[in-house]
Formats: C-alpha cells, structure tokens, sequence
C-alpha cells in the first residue's frame, strides 16, 4: 500500500510543485497518474522512490514512514520498485541480459538465481532470443521492454513508469502496455503519462493532477487533456 | 575482474596518468624507505660498536679505573662497560701484529695502558661519558666516534624528517591526481551510476568498481617500481659492498620485526614490496572513495 497524506513539496525559491496531496493505492493496484507538465506527476514518483523528500505530510509504503527523516534504509526501499523511464536508461556497454540483470545484481542475488529470473522476465517481454545482443541493436520498442524487464525482475512490488510510452509510436507503445497488462493484479503499477488513448482505453484508477494539486480521482475512469 | 580491465581499457589516457602518477609516487616512496632503512642500519651497527674509549695512564691503581667504571654503571646511561687490563691490552696487541716480529719486540705489556671500552644506551649521551672522563682522575685520552655518530644522526633525522614531508607530499598529489581522473571517468558514467542508485544499488556497490581498478592499478604500479628498484639495488650492490666493507651485516626494525638490510635480504624486500603495495593500495582505495563520494550524495 502507497499513502499519501497531504503531502506538500515546496522548493526553496517558493516554487510549490505539490500542495496537499492525499491519496491511497492498494497493493497490486493499477494506478493511471496524469495531468500536463509541471502538474506533479514525477515529482509524486520521485518522492515514492525517495529522490526527494516531502516539505510537509506523510508518505507511507507499507509499514514504512519514508517521509520520516530518520527513515534510512534507501537502499532496502529502491529494491521493491522497480522503475521504467521514458528515455528506457539502458546502458550501452552492456548486453541485454547484463542490463535486465542489473536489477538483481545491486541486491547481492546469486548468480544461478540471477540467470534463471533474467530468461523468465526476457521471455516475458519477448527478447529471450535477444540476450547476447547490444542495445544499440535494438528498436526504442525494444529497448523500453528491456527496460521493463530490469524493473520487473527479483522481488519488486511496486512499478514506477514515468512516461513509458512518451518516445514511442503509437503501435509500439500499445505492444509496451500489452506489458503492463501482463503484470497488473502481480504489482502495484503507478503509470505516469500523457497518453489519453492508452488511458481511457484501459479504463483503471486514474489520479489527474493539476497545477501540483490532485485534481480527480477516478475509480474507473477515463482522462482528457 | 573482466570488466574492470576493460574499463581500464576503456579510458586509456586516465588511466595511463594515473599509473604515471602512481608509478612515480611508489618508487620515490621505495627510493627513500631503502635509504631510510640501509641509514637506519648503518646507524644500529655503529651504536653496536665501543662508542667511547678511555686510555688510563699506566700507573692508574685498577681500583681507581674500578670506581670510574662503577660511576658510569650507576649513571644509568651506560648500555656495557669492557675493561682491557694492561695484559688484554698486550694479548690483542700481539694479536694484531702477530706477523711482525719487529714491533712485538719493542712493546711491552707495561707500556700498554688499561683502558675502559663504554657502550652508551642512546649516542646522545655520548659527549657526555666523554666529558665525564676527561674529568676523572688518571685518565691519559679519551676517544670517542662524536663526529661520525653526531653526523649520521643528524643525516638521519633530516632524511626521516624530510622523508615524511616528501611522503605526505606524494601521497596528498597522488590522491589529488587520482582523484581527478577518476571523476573523469565517473563523469563518463553519470547516468550508469545514477541509474543503479535507483533500482537499489548500496554505495559499496557502485563505488567497487572503482576501488577495484585502483587496486589494480595499485598493484601494477607497485610491481613495477619494486622491480625496477630491486635492479638498481642489484647493479649498485658491488659499490654497496665496497663502501660497507668490514660491516659484516646491518639490520632495521620494520612494523615489530627485525630485518638484515645487508647483505641484500629477500625477507626484508618481500616486506618492502608488501608496504609498498600496501601504500599503492591505501592511495588508490582513498581516491576512489573521494571521487565516488560527489555521486553517492542522496
């Protein structure tokens, strides 16, 4: 469970790029996160993901207080989510299988363990004929399901896709949310876009934000620029 | 292991400086600790010899060279005494010239003076053994080996002073310099490095890498000036062997353990190798750590 409890973030020349916001979102919830730029969409991730800290109110994952300022354990928070970026943030000098890894790598994970979680999740994304090969190899398509595949190895609960679909055509993008459907009910799924298509044909909770504020939450809802 | 070669590979030219800078370190670091060391040596040995010698006049009663003996014993200053009597005297005497007849017939015991062979606890009190003599009774010269003792401590104290002024020099340029070309290279992998922050990555993680090609380079460049310095000392040690002549052997305390400098001791270069390697080590781990430390800020 993600709760936010009127939580603020105000940077230090006075810009406020959230004010109040409370919402609650259920284990293994799909969340739609929307609203236009500087609305407060990443600013929400990158606070779940403990990038920054909240100004004001409380930030709850679970048990844990992360807007609590003895709260230290990062590093234990960062490896139950996973997080899928829109410019994918796949490493050049890497091959596939080395990039998905790298999910599991950071958490100590043996290595019988790490190769047999990489070809379930290459599998999953349907790049397992792909390991060996270089991202510079690859489709934007197929580097976002890379990306997708390190988020989702090993034991992460919740997904953070901030934009996932942004760099993508729209064909591509509806192969990426094919995904995602895939994982929903499996993790908690927190979806950043702009993508009104996407949104509305999925029709899951939708959180719009506006000017820092959360503006509507739909139950079941659909979402319009 | 494969991928920290690789890196290495990756960015020739910093890593080329930093070996530079390493290699450099290192081996002046080794010049001057043998130095040191074979300093320290020759310093020992000399305190080993008899430090002050007094010739008493051959009428001295051996009761009065008795109480002087006594006296520096009690002065607490005093490591051993010898006494040579007039027949000791005469015996090394024949000793030493036991192939000429000539010289034997003209000496004998009674011309020969007793005298006192005075080892010091700390050559600083040298000087003062010596003066103390001069002002006792029946005494007919006092040797002591002042000037050769006082220059070697001083040349000690400079090369150990100006040695640690030299090595915190070295060490705080190399750190500086490797330093630097490591945030070259961290520079170049910024968004790697911000990436694993964010699926998880605990410091140590991102900053082994790192610490792990500086051990490399650590003992690469320390291989490296250990050999080129222990074929130096190789082609010297004919010259060695002629200024250290009649020095049978030197020996310096290192961490705790004794080591024979002279004649050229393995042990005591597999423990410079060691230290030296472990100094290569310390500079490189702390660069690392420095240069790491500006990515690693939550």
């Amino acid at each position: 469970m993600i709760k936010f409890d009127k939580v603020s973030k105000k940077f230090p020349l006075g810009n406020i790029a959230l004010n109040e916001v409370s919402f609650e979102i259920l284990d293994n919830e799909f969340v739609f996160l929307v609203g236009p730029s500087g609305a407060g969409k990443t600013t929400i991730l990158k606070l779940i993901l403990k990038e920054s800290s909240p100004s004001e109110g409380s930030i709850l994952i679970d048990d844990m207080d992360i807007s609590d300022r003895n709260f230290n354990d990062i590093v234990g928070l960062r490896r139950t989510i996973g997080v899928v970026f829109q410019d994918f943030k796949v490493l050049s000098d890497k091959n596939i299988f080395e990039n998905v890894a790298l999910g599991l790598m950071v958490t100590g994970a043996p290595r019988g363990e790490i190769k047999t979680q990489v070809k379930e999740v290459l599998k999953m994304v349907g790049l397992e004929e792909k390991s060996k090969v270089f991202p510079v190899q690859l489709s934007a398509g197929e580097l976002q399901r890379v990306a997708i595949a390190r988020a989702i190895i090993g034991d992460r609960k919740i997904i953070l896709a901030d934009e996932p679909t942004g760099n993508l055509d729209p064909k591509t993008a509806w192969e990426i949310m094919r995904i995602f459907k895939k994982l929903e009910g499996k993790k908690t799924i927190i979806f950043a876009t702009h993508n009104t298509d996407i949104v509305n044909s999925f029709q899951r909770r939708v959180l719009v934000m506006k000017n820092g504020k959360l503006d509507k939450d739909h139950r079941k809802g659909g979402y319009e620029i | 292991m494969k991928e920290v070669f690789s890196s290495l590979r990756r960015t020739p030219y910093q890593t080329f400086s930093g070996f530079l800078v390493l290699f450099f370190t290192l081996f002046l670091s080794l010049v001057l600790f043998v130095s040191l060391s074979f300093l320290h040596g020759t310093l020992s040995y000399l305190e080993t010899r008899p430090q002050v010698t007094a010739y008493f006049q051959t009428k001295t009663p051996e009761n009065d060279i008795f109480k002087v003996r006594d006296e520096l014993n009690a002065s607490g200053k005093v490591l051993s005494i010898r006494y040579i009597s007039q027949k000791e005297a005469f015996d090394i005497y024949r000793q030493m010239n036991k192939d000429n007849p000539l010289l034997l017939e003209m000496v004998s015991s009674d011309i020969l003076p007793p005298s006192l062979e005075i080892y010091a606890k700390k050559p600083v009190f040298l000087p003062e053994i010596a003066e103390y003599l001069k002002k006792s009774g029946g005494i007919d010269e006092v040797q002591f080996q002042k000037d050769i003792v006082d220059r070697l401590l001083t040349l000690t104290n400079t090369v150990r002073q100006g040695s640690i002024v030299f090595f915190l020099y070295l060490f705080i340029m190399s750190v500086v310099v490797l330093t630097t070309t490591t945030l070259f290279k961290i520079a170049l992998k910024k968004d790697e490095i911000e990436l694993l922050r964010l699926i998880g990555a605990s410091n140590f993680y991102i900053r082994r890498p790192y610490i792990m090609e500086g051990l490399v380079m650590a003992g690469i460049a320390s291989t490296f000036s250990f050999l080129i310095m222990i074929g130096l000392i190789l082609y010297a040690s004919p010259f060695l062997g002629t200024y250290l002549k009649g020095i049978p052997s030197l020996e310096v305390n290192l961490i705790f353990f004794d080591f024979k400098v002279w004649p050229l001791n393995p042990l005591f270069f597999a423990a410079t190798y060691l230290l030296v390697l472990f100094f290569g080590m310390t500079i490189t781990v702390i660069s690392s750590y420095l240069a790491t430390n500006k990515y690693l800020k939550v």
